[in-house]
């Protein structure tokens, strides 16, 4: 009975274990540099990771700057707007 | 000409009376804007210079366009945005308030002798955010997208919208170069 699933499905239990992901978002006003300390500062990036992130974010619209619990997303958010970055949280859409 | 300085782990900020009366304005309107205008204002209502600066005539509901930028949705689905904004924005704007009020404090002592000067032993930190947020809510005022420096540059002088984008343009210089100051070792 466990083990209905073909390979490809997804079950109950992967959907709600997967994980939150805090995602920042481009904007026109943000200055790179100012993206790129602010990484540094909250997430601990190294100045390349920070850079790259910012770079991703800058070029694809968006980007995720961690994945975690939700409580531990809605906190980064929370540093995020304090900062003055455009950051959602959401479920992790890929498994 | 406005410049931050580091001196070993100290900051400061050395500025012109007119970009002191620049800061403090908007400082101001934008404390007015997140709930907290209650101090004497260092501009009248119908001083010219302030009306063209207005972000906000009265104090603003939550639609409000540039509160809307600085106290943003952390969700899409527009229920779990309501719920966490329940529990969060009072903490937000507390902190964006507070910020700006020791901003605006800093700059009252300068604007009050009316003549320039430096603001010593600065919190880097809190001037690099409150920064931000002046520049974040002067965007929304100028409908800032990726073309503006173009389409400013190109404005006629004599449009008033181009001497907010130089005053835009100028905070975006000033946090770049607080930036640098943070990131030289």
């Amino acid at each position: 009975m466990a083990d209905t699933l073909t390979e490809g499905e997804i079950s109950i239990e992967q959907l709600l274990e997967r994980p939150w992901v805090c995602i920042v978002w481009d904007d026109p006003v943000n200055l790179m540099s100012y993206v790129t300390y602010v990484l540094i500062k909250l997430f601990g990036f190294s100045q390349q990771k920070a850079h790259d992130k910012m770079m991703q974010i800058h070029i694809e619209g968006r980007a995720v700057v961690a994945t975690g619990s939700r409580e531990e997303m809605e906190h980064h958010v929370q540093a995020l707007h304090e900062h003055g970055l455009w950051a959602t949280l959401q479920r992790d859409d890929k498994i | 000409m406005s410049e931050f300085i580091r001196n070993d782990g100290t900051f400061s900020l050395s500025l012109t009376l007119d970009e002191a009366h620049i800061l403090i304005n908007l400082a101001e309107q934008l404390l007015e804007l997140l709930g907290e205008g209650d101090f004497a204002h260092h501009y009248e209502n119908n001083d010219p210079f302030a009306q063209l600066m207005a972000m906000q005539q009265e104090i603003a509901p939550p639609e409000d366009p540039v509160l809307k930028r600085l106290l943003p949705n952390a969700y899409s689905d527009p229920e779990a945005a309501d719920d966490y904004r329940r529990y969060t924005e009072p903490a937000l704007r507390l902190n964006k308030q507070t910020g700006l009020r020791t901003i605006r404090e800093a700059l009252t002592v300068l604007v009050d002798n009316d003549e320039a000067g430096t603001i010593e032993n600065l919190d880097p930190q809190l001037w690099l955010k409150g920064i931000n947020d002046l520049r974040l809510a002067l965007s929304v005022r100028l409908d800032i997208d990726a073309d503006s420096f173009e389409t400013f540059e190109n404005m006629p002088d004599e449009n008033p919208q181009k001497a907010i984008y130089a005053v835009y343009f100028w905070l975006g210089w000033l946090q770049e170069n607080l930036l640098l100051l943070l990131t030289s070792q």
